[in-house]
């Protein structure tokens, strides 16, 4: 019942719809007393033959008025309570969404995307149900209950409301019992389903071998043995399931005939009569809800508290990447100026980065290339801040980022991320996803410096042509430019390309990089890169090896060493010609 | 949704659902028993208020309380509980059963039809979607079969069951209660028409929301890069509140239709009841008892129509989900299987084990050619190396071979015999494929060695695995050959996995080899291991080899080099190399680029 007490702060919101729905749900539970004890006034008139026609109206009339209003009061507690209820989910994915978007890449690394997917539904879902079922069952199951029990005593004979409660422990012992053995059962019967959904992802995964070893019938025969343990374990499961109704039946009959049996015992004593015999038998009827509910109320409340913790915890992470006190919200402007003695991923003891010191004028092409994992992108990430330096400081125009706010400096940086992630949109809300109000002619202008827009041309609705997962598919050279394209037309100060050309042809590279050049004449560019015709042209080239640079320069001087960067080059030279079929030396 | 739409949707619902009932038909005789069953638990079922009608009228009301018949009167209401219950809970199970094993039917159909497809389909099939078409999809029709019908069949019975009791003790009564039934077919229909549409409305956008939130948690760096947090948190929370607005409606026609008017229906009747019974009275004495049981048996009457009306919306879900189902189980592009063979033909058998392509040009979407006029023979025992960039067409080469596509242009042969004239079992037996990535299954070592072959006996496994040399790390794993291979073999380095599925190879003895060499380089400890089972393995097998690294095929008996999809170079290792084109170029660069380590070079 804790839970209750966790979601109090909502509770507390909603005051007035709480409180308002929970008398509602008293009232209903109260009026509900109307129609049995109605129709033991009747059966003992009619039994005296001492009913008239006056008397019968009224009382017809009082259970339409009754069915009037209690109909009025179901609903209106409903939409109150249900609603809230709806609130409540409808608030904490919000919270969850704002909290999503505030935490940093490592965020994301350390959890996957799956799970913070069934938080954001699943949990959120229990949480709904704890405070719908789980409010209504525990206020309906106490005051039905109480109401309905209290009135029996009080109206009719306490000996014999004993006698006919006498069975229902019975049924409250057997309801937990099987829902013990449900629960084991059950889980088994998940991890059957678990195993065939296993097997069912291996055979698509593996099907090439399956299909040259010829194992299409060996598969199916072991799927539907699977299945079949799937059969057995759901009819245990079944087994068990299908003894509550049988059960609170018999317990229900039980109590009927003990009411009834003494009932009537105690009319031919004239202690009660045989209209309330009548009622006391309806009455007994109204208890069987409360008695389930309250079984069902502990599993609600289990799961719901689960959940909640599971969400409490989830927006409890700490924001790591923060702006610092005193941080000024003015987008930076100037040199690039790198002076990092070393950097630690977090939780790790080798160093990803050492001795990163450079300077870039305002206006300048840097170059970072190297192997996969020699800490090229890891150099492009500090300065867009997803992760912040310990040791060292970064600054752009003589200010360090860490004075600036996270919001002014990535106003300052436009980042085509090596995985470029398009959204399900149109190609031309794509383009302009970090200026929503860009015009038509800026969109395209954009395209065009991405040597994406005759691309667009032939898609079949060009720039409204949908992208993403439920939209068509792009090459993956396509996606890096219109990658490109949302990137030039933040017109930042500063451009970072890390990796973003690898799947495009080294023409449209050229061409790329030389509208780029045109483009963005006093504003400053960043390239990561494997292939080396893509910094050329660039002010300074560094060459990076575990984390360090191992050479600096530009491409002539580089050349001219003889180092490792004349090895790239030459390999590279020749690697091109392979790809070309060997036909130009 | 137009209205053309709903149309369309209600007369294919009514297919999928006439197809879905088709599966009960192997179900007959439990279902008949189940029905039985049913049948008997609802007649004592409703049997219990008239023998209480009984007491109070023949008893109760005339004080008179004979030992006897009160006896047996007790023990006969108990017995009728204990039927009830005992037939109830029978028929429950097996109707459960019966639900349980249809699913499993259609499950086992659906899997085998995959199984069937041709691997053109699952190229532009996602696997996700497969998975959950044959385990979720299937898992909501388990719910139409086990809660929806069953439940309409359980509570039509006991409505027909309670009617009848009614209709017994007072005709003219129940009759007049049969005026209400308009009332709840109207209530029903109206119920049905108005959720339909706001259901359909909820779980579209449900997934609405569930699209952009898996979208922004895997593009947030991007957001976060490009400052649109804001936008997307206004984006976020419009379609949110906009989910919220729709579940209000879905809550507010509940509210108006379900149980608070199911039951203002049933004080409805308890009127007319009382009114009756009142009205009598004023002229005739009324018998108690038939008073009692009719209120009992209207108490009951309304709780399988609520019980009905609230599965009403599982029932369009399954509808849909099967739809996807069947579409599954229709689909066409199966995988290539050999033609029918004549009695009098012999079945072909692969003997010599010599491949032949003769001019195949081949395209996977019907449009661009990845393979164009490809010619090659390769003699019994004879190794022949395909090299060549990423997408010179290397793969389809041996997807061709393998008969995982269909060969439309030029022909495949094995032994003189065209490939599709071998009947799978023996083409599957006589080519070994070794992948660029072993694909271990879940099971222990024995298991991933023999697959389903159960004529490999154990020794030879472990034959196969000593020839392969993984037998000194099997050994080496707590439980040997019995040791559980979990989550694809994660816990073995790529190289012992690689060992494995040499001996897995071996162990089927085929007579053509298929390599498909991996391209990440393996721990030095294991690649010479690898090297060595490789050489071993060829020994006396027709080769086809896919080769990123040429130093391991220098003693190939044919190098074929394709470059976008056609041969471009063909020989041996020393022919190649003299001849200074593409192969030349490739093997200078997997020498590290430096010219003097060419044998003979320039």
């Amino acid at each position: 019942m804790r839970v209750f007490l966790d979601l109090m702060w909502f509770f507390k919101m909603h005051k007035l719809r709480y409180l308002t729905g929970v008398t509602l749900l008293m009232l209903v539970a109260v009026l509900s007393l109307i129609p049995p004890h109605v129709v033991g006034v009747l059966v003992t008139a009619i039994q005296h033959h001492a009913l008239t026609r006056a008397e019968l109206l009224y009382w017809v009339v009082v259970l339409a008025g009754t069915a009037t209003v209690v109909y009025v009061l179901r609903y209106a507690w409903r939409i109150l309570l249900f609603g809230a209820a709806m609130q409540l989910s409808a608030l904490l994915r919000e919270k969850l969404y704002r909290h999503f978007t505030r935490l940093s890449p490592q965020f994301y690394h350390r959890n996957r995307i799956g799970d913070l997917m069934a938080h954001s539904t699943n949990d959120v879902q229990a949480i709904e149900a704890t405070a719908t079922d789980g409010v209504l069952t525990l206020v309906d199951s106490i005051t039905t209950g109480t109401v309905v029990i209290t009135t029996m005593v009080a109206t009719i004979s306490w000996q014999l409301t004993l006698i006919a409660l006498i069975p229902m422990p019975v049924m409250a012992f057997a309801t937990s019992y099987y829902g013990k053995l449900m629960h084991v059962r059950f889980h088994k019967a998940q991890a059957a389903f678990a195993d065939i959904t296993e097997k069912t992802q291996e055979s698509i995964a593996g099907v090439r071998v399956i299909k040259a070893f010829g194992q299409e019938d060996v598969e199916t025969e072991s799927f539907a043995s699977l299945s079949a343990d799937v059969v057995q374990k759901n009819v245990a499961v079944a087994r068990i399931d299908a003894l509550f109704d049988p059960t609170i039946s018999m317990v229900v009959g039980v109590s009927y005939l003990l009411s009834v049996g003494f009932g009537g015992l105690y009319v031919t004593r004239g202690a009660i009569t045989l209209g309330e015999l009548t009622t006391f038998v309806l009455y007994l009827g109204q208890l069987i809800w409360p008695m389930l509910a309250f079984g069902w109320l502990f599993n609600i409340v289990e799961r719901g508290r689960a959940s909640n913790d599971r969400v409490r915890t989830l927006l409890a992470v700490q924001e790591d990447i923060v702006n610092r006190p005193g941080a000024r919200d003015v987008v930076p402007s100037g040199d690039v100026e790198f002076k990092v003695s070393s950097f630690f991923y977090p939780e790790t003891t080798e160093a990803a980065l050492e001795n990163i010191f450079f300077a870039l004028k305002k206006g300048q092409t840097l170059g970072v290339v190297g192997r996969t994992g020699s800490g090229k992108t890891t150099l492009l990430k500090l300065l867009l801040r997803e992760f912040d330096v310990q040791d060292g400081d970064i600054a752009i125009g003589g200010q360090s980022i860490y004075a600036v706010t996270l919001e002014g400096l990535r106003g300052a940086i436009a980042y085509v991320p090596q995985d470029h992630y398009l959204f399900s949109a149109s190609v031309a809300n794509n383009i302009a996803f970090a200026r929503a109000t860009a015009t038509q002619d800026e969109i395209h202008h954009a395209a065009r410096l991405a040597a994406v827009h005759e691309d667009i041309l032939q898609f079949t609705e060009g720039y409204a042509t949908l992208v993403g997962e439920r939209g068509v598919t792009l090459s993956g050279g396509q996606k890096q430019r219109l990658s490109i394209a949302r990137a030039l037309l933040m017109d930042a100060e500063i451009l970072i390309l890390d990796d973003s050309l690898s799947a495009v042809d080294a023409r449209t590279e050229a061409q790329i990089l030389e509208s780029l050049r045109r483009e963005r004449q006093h504003r400053t560019t960043l390239i990561a890169t494997h292939r080396l015709s893509a910094v050329a042209e660039a002010d300074l080239i560094l060459v990076m090896d575990n984390g360090r640079v191992v050479e600096r320069g530009s491409h002539v001087q580089l050349l001219r060493q003889g180092g490792v960067y004349a090895a790239m080059y030459e390999r590279q030279q020749l690697e091109e010609m392979v790809e070309k079929g060997g036909v130009s030396a | 949704m137009s209205d053309y739409e709903s149309g369309e949707r209600v007369r294919t619902d009514k297919g999928v659902l006439l197809r879905l009932l088709r599966y009960l038909g192997p179900h007959k005789r439990p279902l008949t028993g189940a029905l039985v069953m049913l049948g008997i638990a609802t007649g004592t079922d409703v049997l219990g208020p008239i023998l209480i009608m009984l007491f109070i009228d023949n008893y109760l009301t005339k004080r008179y309380f004979p030992h006897g018949p009160l006896v047996l009167l007790g023990s006969a209401y108990v017995g009728l509980l204990c039927l009830t219950a005992l037939f109830n809970y029978l028929q429950v199970v097996l109707f459960q059963t019966i639900a349980l094993r249809i699913i499993q039917r259609m499950r086992v159909e659906v899997f085998a039809k995959v199984q069937s497809l041709g691997l053109s389909f699952f190229d532009r099939t996602p696997a996700g979607s497969l998975v959950s078409r044959i385990t979720n999809d299937t898992e909501a029709i388990k719910d139409l079969f086990m809660s929806v019908l069953s439940t309409f069949v359980q509570n039509g019975f006991l409505l027909v069951g309670i009617y009848i009791s009614m209709f017994f003790l007072s005709a003219r009564l129940a009759a007049l209660c049969l005026l209400l039934a308009p009332i709840i077919a109207l209530v029903m229909h109206s119920y049905r028409l108005l959720s339909t549409r706001v259901y359909y409305l909820t779980r579209q956008k449900l997934s609405l929301l569930n699209a952009k939130l898996s979208e922004s948690l895997q593009g947030m760096y991007v957001i976060q890069a490009m400052r649109q947090e804001r936008r997307l948190q206004r984006e976020f929370g419009e379609i949110n509140e906009g989910y919220r607005q729709t579940r209000q409606r879905n809550i507010q026609i509940n509210a108006l239709l379900l149980r608070p008017l199911v039951d203002v229906l049933y004080m409805l009747t308890l009127m007319v009841v009382l009114t009756f019974f009142g009205l009598q009275s004023l002229h005739a004495p009324v018998a108690i008892g038939v008073l009692y049981a009719f209120v009992n048996y209207l108490e009951r009457f309304f709780e399988p129509i609520n019980n009905m009306m609230m599965r009403l919306n599982l029932f369009q879900q399954a509808t849909v989900a099967a739809q996807r189902v069947f579409e599954l189980m229709d689909e066409q592009l199966l995988a290539p299987v050999s033609v029918a063979v004549s009695d009098a033909q012999a079945v072909p058998v692969v003997r010599e084990g010599r491949v032949e392509f003769r001019d195949v040009t081949f395209s996977y979407d019907g449009q661009t050619d990845v393979l164009r006029n490809i010619s090659f023979v390769a003699e019994p025992g004879q190794t022949v190396a395909l090299v060549g960039h990423t997408g010179s067409g290397k793969s389809t080469v041996i997807n061709l071979l393998l008969r995982f596509y269909p060969v439309l242009r030029g022909e495949v042969a094995i032994d003189g015999q065209p490939l599709i004239a071998y009947p799978d079992r023996e083409l599957r037996s006589k080519i070994g494929l070794v992948l660029q990535d072993p694909f271990l299954f879940v099971g222990d070592v024995r298991k991933n060695i023999r697959l389903g072959n159960s004529a490999i006996t154990d020794e030879q496994i472990e034959r196969a695995a000593e020839f392969v040399q993984a037998d000194g790390f099997i050994r080496k794993l707590p439980h040997g050959y019995e040791d559980h291979i979990g989550e694809r073999g994660a816990t073995f380095s790529s190289g012992q996995r690689q060992l494995l599925s040499f001996a897995r190879t071996i162990a089927w003895e085929p007579k053509i080899l298929v390599l498909d060499e991996a391209t990440a380089s393996i721990d030095t400890e294991t690649e010479e291991a690898i090297q060595s089972a490789l050489q071993k393995m060829r020994k006396g097998r027709t080769t086809i080899a896919i080769a990123h690294r040429l130093s391991t095929i220098q003693d190939a008996d044919l190098i074929l080099v394709l470059h976008h999809g056609e041969i471009v170079e063909r020989g041996n290792h020393q022919e190649l190399l003299s001849r200074r084109g593409l192969y030349h170029k490739m093997y200078l660069l997997q020498q590290g680029g430096a010219r003097d380590s060419l044998p003979g070079g320039a």
